[in-house]
């Protein structure tokens, strides 16, 4: 079972190198960790997009890039569908993004899934190594369904459940966050949870619970009620998935990172492989190991992981 | 400035005159919270409900030799609305929910003709203690609306800044938050934060910087933000952040808590006087601490912040 980001970064080094497609890496600070990630052999990197772009930031990252593949497009949908459709292929383990607007990767991406026929909505899973806590915790979905209704949040929670399948985790819990407290009704995000649970009960979503708990009040209440600070907390209550309601929560919730001691690695998992989408405000450190846990994804994938 | 919690309650002690906080059916877990704000100085509490049981609930307590009054109203129901009337009527300044239920509280409180509204919308700020900053910084809405309209979130700010100016912080930098910061037709918060934006840059708010949208990395990175083009005085030192909705405020305000071992004191704000909410996740330290900023803005009259 991979728990920790030690885990994973010594797990990518065995396990690799992978051929990663990098879509246009037109950043020092993106070209900087495929580099890292190239010298560690996580990866084989295959560049596409405009090559003018690619040497100018390969130099500045000092990146020798003589003899890495290099295929030259400029049109940015191009490049998104190029590289998506190698993942699908299987020429390439597994694709990150670079400087392109993330909806092109979405298109592309949900493109190939329609011509596989896997009916799949895409989502993204953002996981937490929270220091004190040793193994992962991840919040979905993060970055593709804006207002996702209960048949897209069914299907995040499937590409959730099967990306902690791969990481070893037999048995994820999931909580269904919502706004519902003590005032207010029932909002719809806590009707949701309630209809996931019975799918979830009826075996739906295969080897995983979801809890009764919808807020992290209730999540860490034991038996002594409501804990009042964090002092109280018995950390591991804390279920691998967490479901959040909407885009807004999603992304506010997960970057965090960039305040808590926590490390975020997230990803995007298609039937083809694991796509690699750093925030573009990520910087290399961060990249380099989502990096690294695409390859962890990559190599269980290949190894017949299926969802 | 206020910039921490004890600057709070130095700043509550030093005000002088005793709040009367009428609190209607106290629980024994309010118990510690009563004595440490009486200790503390801080108010003189009116508790209301059944003498009997009143009396025998604060036996043993230091409660029972202070000068807390007691106003016998058996019935629970009642009790409340007698709670609302005292603070209504002037006879106590604060109301202090006991074992009330939260949702029965708020429809008393929001109450057209009995109840303590004068016309504004209720919000709740979430104040947390950024001690590496030496700062406060104001989370809102975590509490009351569930899904606010542009109109609605025009107040949630403002009862932000009324707040935020008790608490002094000068100029304010506000971040209305989104999944993104760039502004896309298809996020609905992004269009709203826009909008708060323009109206900012208009003066519509008065002497503040406001951004939006914000994505959370932008608002607590200035670095992140350059990298994204978002080149503001906002980025990377926020005092207001303005949640999109309560699914995203109500979850972020206990992440802060329980992930990020933050010290948090709640604030109802919109209410003609103070009204201090027991929620589950605060701790009675800190609910001293809403004491004492309650009696700070019941200090400021009919028009407190």
């Amino acid at each position: 079972m991979i728990r920790t980001l030690d885990d994973v970064s010594r797990f990518a080094q065995e396990k690799g190198p992978k051929r990663l497609a990098v879509l246009a890496p037109e950043d020092a600070e993106f070209m900087l960790a495929v580099k890292k990630a190239w010298e560690a052999t996580y990866i084989e990197p295959v560049l596409i997009g405009d090559p003018e772009k690619i040497k100018r930031v390969a130099a500045e990252a000092a990146f020798d890039i003589e003899g890495i593949e290099l295929i030259s497009e400029t049109d940015r949908q191009a490049v998104a569908n190029l590289g998506t459709a190698m993942l699908f292929t299987g020429e390439v383990d597994m694709a990150g993004k670079g400087q392109i607007p993330t909806a092109y990767i979405y298109r592309a991406i949900i493109r190939e899934e329609a011509k596989a026929g896997t009916g799949r909505t895409i989502s993204v899973v953002s996981l937490w190594e929270i220091p004190e806590r040793k193994s992962f915790t991840a919040f979905t979905d993060t970055g593709v369904n804006i207002r996702p209704d209960l048949k897209a949040k069914v299907e995040v929670v499937k590409n959730a459940v099967f990306v902690f399948h791969v990481l070893g985790y037999s048995r994820s819990r999931i909580a269904v966050l919502s706004g519902k407290r003590e005032i207010g009704g029932s909002p719809a995000s806590f009707k949701d949870a309630a209809a996931l649970r019975k799918m979830a009960d009826a075996g739906d979503f295969g080897e995983c619970e979801i809890i009764a708990a919808t807020s992290f009040t209730e999540i860490f209440s034991g038996t002594a009620g409501a804990p009042q600070n964090a002092t109280q907390i018995d950390i591991s209550r804390l279920p691998e998935i967490l479901l959040v309601p909407n885009l807004d929560t999603g992304n506010i919730l997960c970057k965090l990172d960039f305040f808590l001691p926590v490390h975020r690695r997230s990803l995007v998992m298609t039937s083809g492989g694991p796509f690699i989408i750093p925030s573009r405000s990520d910087f290399c450190d961060s990249i380099l190991g989502e990096i690294a846990m695409g390859v962890v994804v990559a190599d269980r994938m290949k190894e017949g992981e299926k969802r | 400035m206020i910039s921490t919690f004890r600057d709070i309650l130095t700043r509550a002690k030093a005000a002088g005159e005793k709040k009367r906080a009428a609190m209607a059916v106290p629980v024994p877990r309010q118990l510690k919270m009563l004595e440490a704000a009486v200790q503390a100085g801080l108010i003189t509490p009116v508790l209301v409900g059944d003498a009997k049981k009143l009396e025998d609930l604060c036996k043993g307590t230091t409660l029972a030799a202070s000068d807390c009054r007691i106003v016998h109203e058996p019935d629970p129901a009642q009790a409340l609305v007698r709670a609302i009337a005292l603070v209504k009527n002037g006879e106590a300044d604060i109301l202090l929910q006991g074992g009330t239920d939260h949702q029965v509280l708020i429809d008393g409180v929001s109450d057209a003709a009995a109840g303590l509204m004068n016309g504004r919308l209720m919000s709740f700020v979430s104040v947390f203690e950024l001690l590496q900053r030496d700062k406060l910084i104001l989370v809102t809405d975590t509490y009351i609306q569930n899904q606010p309209t542009l109109a609605e979130k025009q107040w949630i700010l403002e009862n932000a800044l009324r707040l935020a100016a008790l608490l002094e912080i000068q100029r304010p930098k506000v971040a209305v938050l989104a999944a993104i910061e760039q502004v896309n037709p298809g996020i609905p918060s992004t269009l709203d934060a826009a909008i708060l934006a323009k109206m900012a840059d208009r003066r519509q708010f008065g002497d503040i910087v406001l951004e939006g949208p914000l994505d959370i990395d932008c608002a607590l990175d200035r670095k992140a933000a350059a990298r994204k083009g978002v080149n503001s005085e906002v980025t990377g030192n926020v005092d207001i952040y303005l949640a999109p909705e309560m699914d995203t405020g109500y979850s972020l305000a206990q992440l802060l808590v329980y992930i990020g071992k933050m010290q948090m004191a709640g604030v109802l704000m919109g209410t003609c006087s103070p009204v201090v909410l027991d929620l589950p996740f605060v701790s009675p330290e800190n609910k001293v601490i809403e004491i004492a900023l309650a009696t700070l803005m019941a200090g400021q009259g009919g028009q407190h912040p």
